[in-house]
């Protein structure tokens, strides 16, 4: 596979994952340069597409990915591969808002901290945070898996429908019904061999599995107090 | 706060029944509590049947009250409240029953961002029902009776589904904050984007599906567990005010190669400002959605107490384009409460591109139709005043996911209805129009039209009937 360069600075977006999508359509490995925390650069990638983004990026990087694998140098923006439905995105620093929102399959691997909101409405997948996640990390979270090795702000996994957060370090505090529940011996298992697939295999975690406590799932006026949070 | 959930209050005395809250006892079967139609009306101005009946039902539920249909505030005016002044001396008419006028509607052409803007053979379309709200017979009816007429149909929070996308030739995809089963393949299968920041029936808040209809294939499709109460959020997922919306606009576009329109549905609260931060942030069609706007479950209190009448909602979006020089560039699809033609003719006259029509379309599928009344009767109520779809038992299979109800849309009889009721609004909209004077729908104006009361005329700024004046606008 040979390599291509790509140049973000002013040009228009368009022009630019235009010239992405090119260089990737003539089976190249595309590094993109100068990248100024441009926003939606590599969004929507064909499948099998390998590309880096020197610096950082700004929102969407990685948006509606489908197979793409994509790795940024530095930081992210806003929403993160949102709605990828399988692929790879590594950020090497840190996230900002909603990484990982809705999205459905693939992993994210942030290695820096996640901002708020961190796999917001997710519906499959996993995201990996090596740092902490943000408050409200996982909110309405369908399924799929957040794990975060930094610990967590407050309101975590806040309104679960379903899905798991697995944090190593503290929790800051619990969102609305959800539960810490004591995970399963293969559990435990799979997250560690997901880990260990990153370069991250360490047996002495101790781990809070969080999950939805349900009692949100239907309408009954004995939780009327519940109610009144929501 | 999460703690309260563990620490309840305990009565210095055994929990109730069910039964002895909901006043069961002493009470016969056909006339319970919290139904207004149990209670004898009395001469209160505050206390009347609705306000009694009210406190009953909440009293017993400790929640408020949810149901289907739309608003029963009848402070909201109608569009009977504009009539149509046709040509008489200052203008010519045209030939009703003979001359041509043209129906041809474009949705997203005027902002040259997009390839293939939608173009539709008539300026009515199908609104954004969910597959989960509707049956999948209902959504492929509604597809197949849009296909046949040229026009599109919306496929609603639920996803994409494929009965749908078969039927309809043209297929907007809504994308709602909750996002259910939205990828990129789905989206570059539509012909448009439509991002919901609200609708009519309940502005402000996000979606509701009941567990009843979080069915197999509804759960499966929403990623949901089976049978939940589905409360969906109302903030997106991946961005939060307008500016950030701007940055998703492009990313959608990214997305989809810059071919569809990009579509704002909002319900209407403060359309003057909110249609002018729409148009800034980038879309090509908003589709305002009235007071009135229709829904298969809500709670109560929103559908009657929130957003303002469809036909104020659509003076003041027209005013706020012109304002910004973004009429011709943005299209403006009216929404809420529109039943006939005429309706959508005093729509396009007040200054919208299209319309787009939800229960209405419903009822030409066979909502509240006078047969099954077995069916009506088992929830408590009768053809002509149902409101139930938030049950999932829809007597007569629209607003159901359950199979043998689902039966009951005859499909090729529906899709035809759906065609021939679109066909005669468009009909009825050209007599109209031709009255006017007009060789196109679009051509209809404001001064087409009289208000018939000063509240109508201060709501919408059309001239009052007989002075010619507009009441304070």
């Amino acid at each position: 596979m040979s390599e291509a360069i790509v140049t973000v600075g002013d040009r228009p977006i368009r022009e630019v994952n235009k010239e992405i999508k090119a260089a990737l359509a003539e089976g190249n490995t595309v590094t993109v340069r100068d990248t100024r925390s441009r926003h939606n650069l590599g969004v929507g990638l064909p499948e099998g597409s390998h590309l880096k983004f020197e610096g950082s990026v700004g929102y969407y990087c990685g948006g509606l990915n489908n197979g793409a694998h994509i790795e940024v140098e530095r930081n992210v923006g806003w929403s993160v591969g949102e709605a990828m439905a399988s692929g790879e995105i590594l950020v090497n620093g840190y996230a900002g808002m909603s990484a990982g929102a809705a999205m459905l399959g693939g992993l994210l691997h942030i290695r820096g901290d996640a901002g708020p909101r961190c796999g917001v409405a997710m519906k499959g997948g996993d995201i990996l945070v090596e740092g902490k996640i943000g408050y409200l990390s996982g909110f309405m979270a369908h399924a799929g898996r957040i794990i975060a090795l930094g610990g967590a702000a407050g309101a975590c996994a806040d309104s679960l429908w379903g899905g798991e957060v697995w944090v190593a370090g503290p929790i800051e505090s619990l969102g609305v019904d959800s539960k810490v529940v004591e995970p399963e011996p293969e559990e435990i298992a799979s997250v560690e061999e997901l880990l260990a697939g990153r370069g991250l295999a360490d047996g002495s975690r101790d781990w809070q599995k969080i999950v939805s406590a349900q009692r949100l799932w239907h309408f009954e006026s004995r939780d009327a107090s519940a109610w009144l949070m929501i | 706060m999460a703690d309260d959930l563990k620490t309840p209050y305990e009565y210095p005395f055994p929990a109730p029944s069910e039964d002895a809250v909901a006043m069961v006892d002493g009470g016969v079967p056909d006339r319970p509590a919290g139904v207004p139609s149990s209670y004898d009306r009395g001469d209160s101005v505050s206390w009347t049947p609705e306000s009694i009946s009210e406190i009953h039902a909440l009293s017993r539920l400790g929640r408020y009250q949810i149901r289907g249909f739309n608003s029963f505030n009848h402070r909201l005016p109608t569009f009977d409240d504009l009539t149509f002044v046709p040509a008489t001396m200052t203008r010519l008419p045209l030939e009703g029953y003979r001359e041509s006028c043209d129906t041809k509607t474009v949705l997203g052409g005027g902002s040259g961002m997009v390839e293939k803007p939608l173009e539709l053979d008539i300026p009515i379309y199908i609104a954004s029902m969910s597959f989960g709200a509707l049956s999948a017979s209902a959504k492929a009816a509604l597809g197949y009776g849009a296909s046949k007429v040229g026009t599109l149909t919306c496929t609603g929070e639920g996803g994409m589904l494929t009965d749908e996308r078969r039927a309809s030739k043209t297929l907007v995809y809504q994308m709602t904050p909750s996002r259910y089963m939205l990828d990129l393949e789905h989206l570059r299968m539509a012909d448009a984007i439509e991002l919901v920041v609200g609708q009519g029936a309940k502005p402000g808040t996000g979606g509701l599906l009941l567990g009843m209809k979080v069915s197999e294939r509804v759960a499966g499709m929403r990623s949901l567990p089976l049978g939940v109460d589905q409360r969906s959020t109302v903030r997106h997922p991946d961005f939060l005010g307008a500016d950030d919306m701007q940055v998703k606009i492009e990313e959608l576009r990214e997305a989809t190669d810059y071919q569809v329109p990009i579509f704002l549905k909002m319900g209407a609260t403060r359309p003057r400002y909110d249609v002018a931060i729409a148009a800034k942030a980038g879309v090509d069609v908003i589709v305002v959605d009235g007071a009135e706007g229709g829904t298969g479950a809500s709670p109560e209190l929103l559908l009657n107490h929130t957003g303002i009448p469809t036909i104020s909602a659509i003076r003041a979006a027209r005013e706020a384009l012109d304002d910004c020089g973004m009429s011709g560039k943005v299209s403006l699809v009216a929404a809420g409460g529109i039943r006939t033609g005429t309706d959508a003719a005093k729509c396009l006259a007040l200054g919208a591109d299209a319309v787009m029509i939800g229960t209405a379309s419903m009822i030409a599928l066979g909502c509240n139709s006078p047969r099954y009344f077995d069916d009506y009767a088992a929830l408590g109520t009768s053809p002509g005043k149902c409101h139930h779809c938030h049950t999932g038992l829809c007597p007569v299979g629209v607003a159901t996911q359950e199979p043998e109800l689902e039966e009951r849309v005859d499909v090729a009889a529906a899709s035809e209805r759906v065609a021939r009721y679109l066909t005669a609004m468009t009909m009825e909209i050209t007599l109209l129009a031709k009255a006017c004077g007009k060789s196109s729908v679009h051509n209809l104006e404001v001064e087409d039209l009289r208000a018939l009361s000063m509240q109508a005329s201060a709501f919408t700024g059309v001239k009052m009937a007989g002075i010619d004046k507009v009441y304070s606008w």
